[in-house]
């Protein structure tokens, strides 16, 4: 691949691939800190652009670089800092160059290098990061398209591949399959059983999701209470589950009661005031919290853990079958940035600008009579090669690698070279 | 025979709808929405042209031939599922409702257009709109009968726990019986109005109504109607669907065997 000038991209990482948890917490940033790394790497003067990407399973550290063993020396910065023992931290290392470097950006930012695959998190992270960087100052042209592309390569790859279509977590599929059978949730009644962690992850997910009326029913009612001000959801007293029960269009139970909390009898008896109105019980809990042969009452669907275990791995499988089309998306992306990146290269631009001039020196010899022409030939190639002269100099003496980049695209569009 | 040049241009825009809505459904394309129901649109427009030029042929609306009758069929068919989509903006649908459509025209390109003399009785605004309607509550039946088994399907398949590529793509199953609520609706209210009027020329012409399509007619009438009014007091689910398979049962039947057997008035000439 081409580069422009001297200036490499780089990439430094440690990931749940390829680091030790122990290493991995060391080297996982804080927005602070991920601002004062920004500045100490460039400060040493290791990159001339920086970004990093810090979350709980990877920290990658992003550059733009003229110098050489750069990465040896970024470890030895990393572990210095954060009290590394550095072949340590070397071990647990990985490291990428120009459009490899590039090429992984792009899979994390599409969820392919998650541990769950296509998860979407990690887009709204990569943002993050360029905001961070582009706060301290720290990314100019080449990281600051990088990302970019990244960030809508992946965008692409969640809305034209069912990568992050098929939800892998239980309470998500379970809502995925209520709303197989209600349609629109915004104005069903979710009733929770249980205001613990299963209770709490399925009622946060469903006011995310715009139900209006979720409530919550808990043998104490005090974290029923302190759940429900959190969603705004309301309070259903433990006594009065059996009236509850004929309003509910979703029940889920996730309680830790050793006995079921609604029996089959309970059910018909709602059924019968719902007039036979479709209900949609989720087990979530262990043991189960709905009497067993709940699903055969007629319109009554019911699904429980290992059900939903299935379709978490049947999803799973959907998943992967899509991460060829999502590499086609990003290689075409990746094509498009590292076309980009290479007529940045300072050769490449002058062999433009030249040809730009010649063009319009022809143009204008052509109006002129045939026996002046040499004569004039030769005065415009004075003009062009004095007129050139410094600015060239100074674009190619410019040490910076970053800052050559961003003159050498301030050439071209100035001079309109793209067209 | 008529070429029907403008009937098969029709189709081949049904088909183009048919392929747009599987594309929108399969690639996810939200930007294509509007390309299904502007292709379908078009075709009606290009059908109807096929309807007037057999019209003009007969010099009435076409359904005393087999290929009329059918073409004007697969013409309401058209109108309907435009009024389902527009009603309930389900694209999902489509790749499952206009196959129907592009079979009926189709056929009814193919079928022949021997013209029959006029009997008794078979002209005039009044009976054309006898017939019309009639033939628009049988395209609004056959969607709801069609929704129904699609219906069917999706609680099955919510059942059995299977959630393979067509679970994922078809409607929930509140919408799908939204939409069968609809298409019963504009079938039975056309239905009756197409009774009405035909009990009405009847009179006039035969001072008598024994003619056994009434009796059909009023059964089907019946049927639906029950089942509106049991929607309306909250039943909903699987007993809704297969209540419409059977309206759908004596649609066909007096379509079918009582047009043919019994029914004087009502025989294909």
């Amino acid at each position: 691949m081409t580069t422009a000038g001297e200036a490499r991209l780089l990439l430094l990482g440690w990931n749940f691939r390829t680091a030790a948890l122990s290493v991995r917490e060391r080297v996982a940033f804080s927005s602070d800190e991920v601002r004062e790394a920004l500045d100490r790497i460039r400060g040493e003067g290791l990159v001339s652009e920086g970004v990093i990407v810090s979350t709980c399973n990877r920290s990658e550290i992003y550059g733009v670089s003229d110098g050489s063993e750069t990465n040896a020396h970024l470890t030895r910065l990393i572990s210095e800092w954060r009290g590394l023992d550095p072949r340590e931290a070397e071990a647990g290392s990985f490291y990428r160059e120009g459009g490899d470097a590039a090429r992984h950006l792009f899979r994390v930012a599409a969820g392919l290098d998650s541990l769950a695959l296509g998860e979407s998190e990690v887009l709204g992270q990569v943002r993050t990061a360029l905001r961070l960087a582009r706060e301290a100052g720290a990314t100019r042209a080449v990281l600051h398209r990088m990302f970019e592309t990244a960030v809508s390569a992946g965008k692409r790859v969640r809305t034209e591949t069912e990568i992050a279509r098929h939800p892998l977590s239980v309470p998500s599929i379970g809502f995925e399959l209520a709303t197989k059978v209600f349609g629109d949730m915004a104005e069903r009644t979710v009733l929770v059983l249980g205001a613990g962690e299963t209770g709490t992850l399925f009622a946060e997910q469903a006011a995310g999701a715009g139900v209006r009326d979720v409530r919550v029913a808990n043998r104490h009612r005090e974290r029923a209470e302190a759940l429900a001000a959190r969603i705004r959801a309301t309070v259903v007293p433990w006594e009065d589950l059996p009236r509850a029960l004929p309003e509910a269009d979703v029940v889920v139970g996730t309680t830790s009661s050793p006995e079921p909390v609604v029996s089959r009898a309970d059910v018909e008896a709602a059924m019968r005031e719902r007039r036979g109105r479709p209900v949609f019980f989720l087990d979530l809990a262990m043991p189960r919290d709905f009497e067993a042969g709940v699903g055969e009452l007629y319109n009554v669907y019911a699904y429980g853990l290992d059900d939903l275990r299935e379709v978490a791995d049947e999803n799973r499988r959907r998943r992967g079958r899509e991460v060829p089309r999502a590499e086609a998306i990003l290689e075409e992306e990746l094509t498009r940035f590292l076309s980009w990146y290479g007529n940045l290269a300072v050769v490449p631009t002058l062999n433009d600008l030249q040809a730009r001039l010649a063009g319009l020196r022809d143009a204008e010899l052509a109006r002129l009579p045939e026996e002046e022409r040499e004569r004039f030939r030769a005065f415009a190639d004075a003009i062009s090669a004095k007129l050139l002269h410094e600015p060239l100099r100074r674009l190619k003496s410019e040490t910076d690698a970053s800052r050559k980049l961003d003159r050498v695209e301030a050439v071209r569009h100035l001079f309109d070279l793209d067209s | 025979m008529a070429s029907h040049l403008f009937g098969w241009l029709a189709v081949a825009f049904y088909v183009a709808a048919e392929a747009a809505a599987i594309l929108a459904l399969v690639a996810r394309r939200g930007r294509l929405a509007w390309v299904t129901p502007a292709l379908i649109a078009v075709g009606l427009a290009l059908h109807f042209r096929d309807l007037l030029v057999r019209a003009r042929a007969l010099g009435s609306v076409p359904y005393r031939t087999l290929g009329g009758s059918v073409s004007l069929f697969g013409w309401m068919l058209g109108i309907a599922f435009l009024v389902l989509l527009m009603r309930h903006r389900e694209r999902a649908i489509g790749p499952f409702l206009i196959p129907f459509i592009v079979l009926t025209t189709g056929a009814a390109m193919l079928l022949p257009d021997a013209v029959s003399a006029p009997s008794q009785g078979t002209q005039g605004a009044l009976f054309a709109f006898h017939v019309t309607l009639a033939i628009l509550a049988y395209a609004a039946f056959t969607f709801s009968f069609v929704l129904s088994l699609l219906y069917l399907i999706q609680d099955r398949q919510l059942r059995r726990r299977t959630t393979g590529i067509l679970f994922a793509r078809l409607p929930a199953l509140e919408v799908i019986g939204r939409m069968n609520r609809t298409s019963v609706t504009i079938g039975l209210t056309t239905l009756a109005a197409s009774l009405a009027i035909g009990l009405v020329r009847a009179e006039m012409l035969w001072s008598s109504l024994a003619d056994p399509k009434v009796a059909w007619a009023l059964i089907t009438v019946v049927v639906y109607g029950f089942l509106l009014w049991m929607e309306r007091r909250g039943w909903e689910g699987p007993r809704v669907a297969v209540l419409s398979i059977v309206g759908f049962g004596v649609v066909m039947f007096s379509y079918t065997v009582v047009n043919v057997y019994f029914s004087q008035a009502h025989r294909f000439r």
